[in-house]
């Protein structure tokens, strides 16, 4: 359809007015730092990106090379974590593995993400049986709980962990599917995208301009409460030996190794576990805080 | 608000500080002491129990508990040794033929049917009919005829010579159910296990516990000397511990090799460490690049420090492997060990054309201990250049990949770490399915190195044609000499049975095979 | 409302037709030889054959559907592969254990994660909510597997208070449920706080505040009954959930349940048992959710369907 004069300048004026209203950059960034706590959580998560980035130069010890003289010894000023059953030093494998364990959080969330948001989208936006089809498909992988889901993913693709990545990601799509379909229509509803309708804009613009921007904030929180359950997930699969392949200094992976040495070695699972959960836990402070201050309607 | 946050950490620091701690301590730790005022034993074993119908199972565990209710002609004593049980004696012509055994007289199974000669030829038929479907057929298979000679006398015809067949009847397999309970419960004896043993059925839920009584009818005169065994599955190494360590169970098996020293002599718990059957290996496929050059195999038997396998591995409780088949297996004939020797290695690696090494992949299981040791070998072959990837696989993808393989060219296997534990005690199943030609390649058998030695093949093809041990002995020899010249896989331990009990408890031990004997079982004061 | 139901109930059968072949489907896209796995691992390819011919493994697969079907229409889950055992009776010996963990961890979840959220809710912004939200954050970023292993390490091997596995008597059940329980304590407590707070700024309780209602009265009676339609949900999610059987953590715990027969059957390519717990799971999401929204209607009058 031929978009007249008047028709035109109204979209752009619909346009314009949309850049005021959504521009709280400044807003958010207020709120934000009111939460001490995700403010904290964001700062530390800063500096695990730094960790995941230059880890693997700056460990005091080689990850892979073992020493058979000092297997499983307790922490010391030599080695502040112990070592593990080959002698190696937990500590600096422990700071190796802050890059695997945030690169298969990260890529796995992203990919679900991704997924899922296309499929919001397009449920939401077009209705009918697009959205039926997609709906009943997301309930039925809902249906199941993520971590046999994702042991089942595994058992077909085989282990190791770009399939862990594809593993999350899947159970993550359906959840995300769920969310920005939510937000889609209510987004749908308001006035400007039913003007920029009526005016007969192509749809992929309708949602890609209009649409997402208003499911952006919903997308983004939940992305950051998911990357914590994410790395949970992964470390839980290399732990029943679906995960990392060694000499991998997965955190998971570490931790499984570890359990056999549970009673006379216990630093082996203590300092991997810990990371895991610092690492979990400023994410979803992070991820509170962003909810807080971008106050979409996300209760979990 | 802030110090809200502190006292919190605070708390956490305690927390985790406590455990670390604790950790530390355990060498001094407490264990309970425990006192056994009745004579119920409990043994807390290491996976689910699969059924028991001896001839339908395929894991020793399962056999072993059915070991404690149905008994076989002939058994093995703890050194593997065949050794009468409800035969009085046996024998077999020259050619391996014909056995014939002599039945002890005035057993009863437990619901009161005579043990006989009939009995036994019920029992054996049953196994043997391919049209049963029973998991234990193949090893039956070769029986022909039997004979009832008189009520307790029975001969087996076999169809063509087997050298091994002694072994085969004493294997758990060959155990002796009631008939009527065969012929009243069909496929569901699994279920309602009838036999001679010391101990009867009680009651059994597959995923809690199983539980036996004492058969106060029981042949050998003064036993059991235990009322009642209950057998519970604990698969999680550390809770099975645990148990044993707070007096819930008497004995345990297998103990964790990570656990033995911190449990050996503490308060009232001894652990069995004993050389089993079981050998460790890691094949190498032989129709393959590198492997089939024999200089690269037996570069990598020398780059592989072998006392330190057992050490970081298998925590000491194994001892370094010298031939294809473990001390304890019959006809086992010792070999010079490869030893450890980079340099010469190194050396053996630049001859073979491959001075800067070569890339390739380790296959096998995901348990703990199997991931273990393969990242114990990439880091040994690491040392002569030969860069491996490890790919432990859960035994379905396994099945698949390696065992279902149909042509041997499309094998994509280079090395497999594996273990091997011939059920029999006899030289030939330790031998035959891994190394034994063509016939045994897979998915026929377990010939995974894909290793086909004349020699190799008409030494075992001997040792079956007779029953005489000394023939078979001497073509046993010549077998594992070549075997281990041509190294078909790098030779690496044979492991230990570990067994943990309260010291109160006698006459419970685990044979080389890992398979439990408790027919003397007692409590002491 | 029971037109209601019946509808929710008849929207069921095509979902649950799809579950049908998608579980099939994914079973059987598994690799792995199950005749092969039953056999035993020093199996002759004669055992594995009769085995594969036994269990009517080597029939086409579309067969194989059919008849799964067929028996799924007559109630019948078929037979495990490994055991020979009826998978009803296989399930109908691990589904207790799940349930009464279940149960457990639920009821004392429930009960400290209501009385954080109530307190953060009420306390909002002082030390008592950070806290209180602060350990719920903890106790969801907690590696579940891990939190048992400390557990067993403190209070079973250094304490001998609590049995470190199995399931023997009310004692086996502390720890496993405290790990499986923590989980969803958080979430109860971080739900019932953001609930509980949306109620307080309500009208009508401001108008109680107004009137001089007692502050304890208001909570307890007034804001919580309405705050708690949202908990009940997510309980109920989480309730259907933990049902399925917590994998790692029964794992962890040698807890014979549904969780480890799944880990076990997967592991042996047991195909009728695989087939039967997945479904089992599906079902029990759909009862729940239909439950969950019958409460709604109890707890909210004013959530009724036309």
């Amino acid at each position: 359809m031929e978009m007249t004069q008047t028709k035109k300048e109204q979209y752009e004026a619909l346009l314009l007015e949309e850049e005021t209203v959504r521009s709280p950059l400044s807003e958010f960034w207020r709120k934000f730092k009111k939460q001490k706590l995700a403010f904290v959580s964001f700062i530390i998560i800063l500096f695990i990106f730094v960790l995941a980035f230059i880890g693997p130069y700056i460990t005091p010890y080689d990850i892979t090379e073992p020493d058979y003289e000092n297997v499983l010894s307790g922490p010391s000023a030599k080695h502040w974590a112990g070592t593990d059953a080959y002698g190696r030093d937990i500590f600096s494998r422990i700071i190796a593995g802050t890059q695997i364990s945030l690169f298969v959080g990260l890529t796995s969330v992203f990919l679900g993400a991704v997924g899922g948001t296309v499929l919001g989208l397009a449920a939401g936006y077009y209705g009918g049986w697009v959205d039926r089809i997609i709906m009943r498909i997301c309930d039925v992988l809902l249906a199941f709980p993520g971590i046999l889901l994702a042991i089942g993913i595994i058992a077909i693709l085989g282990p190791g962990l770009g399939n862990v990545i594809i593993a999350v990601a899947i159970f993550s799509i359906p959840v995300f599917a769920r969310i920005v379909r939510s937000s889609t229509l209510e987004v749908k509803s308001t006035l400007y995208v039913e003007a920029t309708r009526s005016i007969g804009a192509r749809p992929s613009r309708i949602i890609w301009k209009h649409i997402f921007p208003g499911t952006l904030s919903s997308i983004i929180v939940y992305f950051t409460m998911r990357i914590g359950s994410a790395i949970l997930t992964a470390a839980s699969l290399s732990f029943i030996g679906l995960g990392a392949q060694p000499p991998s200094p997965e955190w998971g992976a570490m931790l499984s190794g570890g359990r056999d040495y549970l009673s006379m070695a216990p630093h082996v699972t203590l300092f991997p576990g810990l990371a895991i959960f610092i690492t979990v836990l400023v994410f979803n402070l992070l991820g509170d805080g962003l909810r807080d201050a971008l106050d979409p309607k996300i209760k979990e | 608000m802030k110090k809200a946050y502190v006292r919190f950490g605070l708390l956490l620091v305690l927390i985790f500080s406590l455990v670390a701690c604790s950790g530390g301590e355990e060498g001094e730790k407490e264990v309970k002491k425990v006192d056994k005022t009745n004579k119920d034993v409990t043994i807390a074993v290491s996976a689910t129990l699969t059924g028991m119908d001896p001839h339908d199972t395929n894991d020793t565990l399962s056999n072993s508990v059915q070991k404690t209710m149905i008994e076989g002609l002939v058994g093995f004593d703890e050194e593997m040794n065949v050794i009468p049980v409800l035969a009085e004696s046996y024998e077999s012509n020259e050619e391996a033929t014909e056995f014939t055994f002599k039945l002890r007289e005035g057993i009863e199974f437990h619901d009161g049917t005579p043990f006989n000669a009939e009995a036994v030829k019920v029992n054996f038929e049953r196994v043997a009919n391919p049209e049963n479907g029973l998991k234990r057929q193949s090893l039956y298979g070769l029986i022909d005829t039997i004979e009832i000679i008189s009520d307790y006398e029975v001969k087996f015809t076999l169809s063509e010579p087997f050298g091994a067949m002694l072994n085969t009847f004493a294997h758990p397999a060959g155990g002796i159910q009631s008939p009527k309970a065969l012929e009243e419960f069909g496929k569901d004896v699994a279920r309602h296990p009838v036999g001679t043993g010391p101990f009867k059925f009680v009651d059994w839920r597959p995923s809690e516990y199983l539980e036996v009584e004492k058969n106060g009818n029981y042949w050998k005169e003064g036993y059991p000397k235990v009322d009642k065994v209950t057998f519970k599955p604990v698969t999680e190494n550390g809770s099975r511990v645990a148990m044993l360590q707070t007096g819930e169970a008497d004995f345990i098996y297998p103990v964790p090799t990570e656990q033995v020293e911190a449990l050996q002599g503490k308060d009232g718990i001894v652990v069995d460490s004993e050389p089993s059957i079981v050998v460790q290996y890691a094949s190498l496929n032989t129709m393959k690049e590198p492997f089939n050059n024999p200089k690269v195999r037996e570069a990598l038997n020398l780059a592989v420090n072998k006392e330190a396998f057992i050490k970081v591995v298998l925590n000491g409780e194994a001892d370094v492997l010298d031939s294809i088949i473990a001390p304890n297996v019959q006809y086992y004939e010792k070999q010079t060990p490869y030893g450890f020797d980079v340099e010469k290695a190194k050396e053996l690696l630049k001859e073979a054309g491959y001075e800067s090494g070569f890339k390739t992949t380790v296959w096998g299981g995901n348990s703990s201990t199997a991931v273990k040791a393969m990242e114990f070998l990439q880091q040994q072959l690491a040392q002569i250049n030969v860069e491996l990837e490890v790919l432990p696989m859960e035994s379905g993808t396994l099945s698949d990949r390696i065992w279902s393989v149909e042509n041997p060219a499309d094998a994509e296997v280079g090395i497999y770490y594996g273990g091997w534990s011939p059920s029999t005690g006899d030289a030939d199943w330790g031998i035959r399915p891994l190394i034994g030609g063509e016939a045994a390649f897979p998915p026929n058998s377990y010939n995974v190195s894909y290793y086909s030695n004349d020699k190799v093949n008409a030494g075992i093809a001997a040792a079956l044609e007779t029953a005489n041990s000394d023939d078979r002995a001497a073509a046993y020899k010549i077998v594992q000499q070549e075997a281990w010249n041509d190294a078909p896989w790098i030779f690496l331990a044979t492991t230990r049975t570990l067994a943990g009990k309260r010291d109160y408890i006698e006459g419970a031990y685990l044979l080389p095979d890992n398979s439990l004997s408790i027919t003397e079982i007692e409590i002491k004061e | 409302m029971l037109k209601f139901f019946i509808k929710r109930i008849l929207e069921v059968i095509p979902t649950l037709l799809i579950v049908t072949v998608f579980i099939f489907l994914f079973v059987h896209m598994i690799p792995g030889d199950a005749a092969r796995l039953v056999a035993g691992e020093d199996a002759t390819l004669e055992d594995i054959k009769l085995v594969e011919k036994e269990l009517g493994l080597d029939r086409p697969l579309h067969e194989q559907y059919i008849s799964y079907m067929g028996g799924l229409l007559k109630g019948d889950l078929g037979t495990s592969l490994k055991t020979r055992r009826p998978v009803s009776e296989e399930i109908g010996a691990r589904f207790m254990p799940t349930f009464w963990l279940t149960v457990w961890s639920m009821v004392w979840a429930v009960m400290i994660g209501l009385i954080i959220g109530v307190v953060s809710a009420t306390k909002r912004n002082k030390w008592p909510d950070y806290v209180g939200m602060f350990a719920a954050v903890s106790g969801l970023s907690l590696p579940s597997f891990w939190l048992g292993l400390v557990l067993i390490q403190i209070f079973a091997v250094q304490l001998g208070w609590f049995p470190s596995g199995g399931m023997e008597s009310w004692k086996s059940y502390i720890l496993p449920s405290i790990t499986l329980g923590t989980g969803v304590a958080a979430v109860v407590a971080r739900f019932t706080r953001s609930s509980l707070m949306d109620v307080l700024k309500n009208d009508y309780i401001r108008t109680g505040r107004a009137k001089g209602v007692n502050e304890q009265n208001i909570v307890w009676h007034h804001a919580l009954r309405n705050a708690l339609v949202p908990v009940v949900t997510m309980t109920g999610l989480q309730f259907g959930f933990l049902l399925g059987g917590s994998v790692v953590i029964e794992t962890v715990f040698s807890w014979p349940g549904l969780g480890k027969l799944l880990i076990d059957s997967v592991a042996f390519r047991d195909y009728p048992v695989i087939q039967a717990e997945m479904l089992i799971f599906a079902l029990e999401f759909i009862i729940i959710n239909l439950v969950v929204d019958l409460l709604y209607g109890i707890l909210n009058p004013q959530i009724r369907y036309d």
